[in-house]
């Protein structure tokens, strides 16, 4: 559902990505795992065509993001949670969101009701959520499609340990729905008991991809996590 | 179900409200409809009634507040980063840009229509109360003129909001120019000629006064192409093009 195709991108002189393939599969969770600055949010901006790669391809479908028709109502992204405009309320930005989608409006408050967002805490200006609402705010967005393919760029960040819980559930619930569901984050333990298949990658390279059972092999997911991206520090060195 | 294209329509109605549901976006429109209207009310208190003159003044506060408006449209979604979310759903960038210049633009033509209109009962009461004749004759092209000539200012707002993607940068040079060219007009002959080629404020003077010339048409396709045109087709350029993150 979604491929990464030798993916590199050169940046000022910086490879950020250097041949990154791997595919997500319909009806599975992929943790996207890598320290800060290791090209996770540079390859999910390729992926949904906000970024053009130097060589390579990633494709949605079989198609770059940027050619599906209407790709917001197939692919749900939520790319940064930081980025809304503090002045509008939480409820403003999904009306704007299912607007341009063509969606009724009813779908803004259902989303609402998905994360638990109050009806009270969604008319408040997103200038004063947590960065946690931000995340459930960006996750509504992403959903208001009922899209059949989910990219989310470290959305446990600012999450509680509730919060954390209960996007596991909601993820797992929409991968088994035949959903292909494709999560970035920097910390192992987000994504370790959610996800069925694990990309690691450090330094814009793929260290290492499998399942959680294949990856924690010969002592643990964190330790070939650690190992990993410490050998790829070294020989960047 | 299938999904459709976004059509352009949609992207219309999502920009246009986009422009009005934030506090700062609301408060710049009722600001621009009420200083507009006052400046219409004060000016029939405090001269002869003549409609047009009276419905003029109101270029004063919307010749400033609508190139801020179309600044803070184009460059808003930057500075919020939510450029990530709109090119997302969207990612023919081009027609989300022109779908943002239209509304500015199509509001200047309320804003002008609305003086003209508020000047109406302003010119009657103001020749009742000074007790003389009111004049309501205008030339329509000096109407269409004006009119013009207000689009072109919005014009130029977007155009520099797009190639500088910086709102404070864009407002000072929409809002200064009047006093930079002044200045740039008394430096010398080069100085004047420039001005006269230059200065949209001076060469759009030419469809408000009447006196629209051949030269005066070329003096305003040569500062209308340096200032609007190409800062909008080199902004929108370089957005189609940019990195979005």
């Amino acid at each position: 559902m979604i491929e990464f195709h030798c993916v590199s991108k050169t940046y000022k002189g910086v490879k950020a990505l250097d041949e990154v393939s791997f595919t997500v599969e319909a009806g599975s969770v992929t943790g996207f795992l890598g320290p800060n600055g290791a090209g996770k949010s540079t390859a999910l901006r390729v992926l949904t065509g906000l970024s053009r790669p130097t060589s390579g391809s990633a494709t949605v479908f079989g198609l770059p993001y940027a050619e599906l028709v209407c790709p917001g109502r197939r692919v749900g992204t939520l790319l940064d949670a930081g980025a809304l405009h503090p002045g509008r309320s939480g409820r403003e930005v999904l009306t704007l969101g299912a607007m341009m989608l063509g969606l009724p409006r009813s779908r803004v408050g259902e989303s609402l009701e998905l994360v638990g967002l109050t009806g009270k805490e969604s008319r408040r200006a997103v200038g004063g959520y947590s960065l946690g609402m931000r995340q459930r705010l960006g996750i509504a967005h992403a959903l208001l499609g009922r899209p059949e393919a989910l990219v989310l760029d470290e959305p446990a960040n600012g999450l509680d340990p509730q919060g954390i819980q209960w996007m596991r559930g909601l993820l797992r619930s929409l991968a088994d729905s035949g959903c292909a569901v494709l999560l970035s984050s920097h910390l192992l333990h987000e994504v370790e008991q959610v996800a069925d298949q694990i990309v690691m990658i450090g330094r814009g390279r793929v260290l290492a991809r499998g399942s959680v059972a294949e990856l924690a092999r010969g002592g643990g997911l964190e330790r070939t996590f650690l190992e990993l991206t410490a050998q790829a520090d070294r020989s960047a060195a | 179900m299938t999904p459709t294209d976004i059509p352009f329509t949609r992207l219309l109605r999502v920009e246009t409200r986009k422009l009005f549901d934030t506090r700062s976006g609301l408060i710049l429109a009722v600001s621009a409809i009420g200083l507009a209207l006052a400046a219409v009310v004060a000016r029939g208190l405090t001269s002869e009634p003549r409609w047009f003159t009276l419905a003029g003044t109101a270029a004063i506060p919307l010749g400033t507040l609508l190139p801020v408006l179309a600044i803070l449209t184009v460059t808003s979604e930057w500075r919020h980063r939510t450029a990530l979310t709109t090119f997302a759903l969207e990612p023919r960038r081009g027609r989300v840009l022109a779908a943002k210049c239209l509304p500015p633009l199509t509001a200047t033509v309320a804003g002008c229509v609305l003086a003209l209109l508020a000047a109406l009962p302003m010119t009657a009461v103001a020749a009742a109360v000074h007790g003389v004749e009111a004049t309501w004759t205008v030339a329509p092209a000096q109407v269409l003129g004006w009119i013009a000539t207000m689009v072109l200012l919005t014009g130029q707002g977007l155009g520099m909001g797009l190639v500088l993607l910086n709102a404070p940068a864009a407002i000072v040079i929409c809002l200064a120019g009047t006093a930079l060219w002044s200045a740039v007009a008394r430096l010398g002959d080069m100085g004047a000629i420039l001005a006269d080629w230059l200065d949209l404020n001076r060469t759009t003077n030419p469809l408000m006064n009447g006196g629209f010339t051949g030269d005066a048409a070329l003096r305003l396709a040569v500062s209308v192409f340096v200032w609007i045109v190409v800062p909008m087709a080199a902004g929108m350029l370089r957005i189609s093009r940019k990195e979005i993150g």
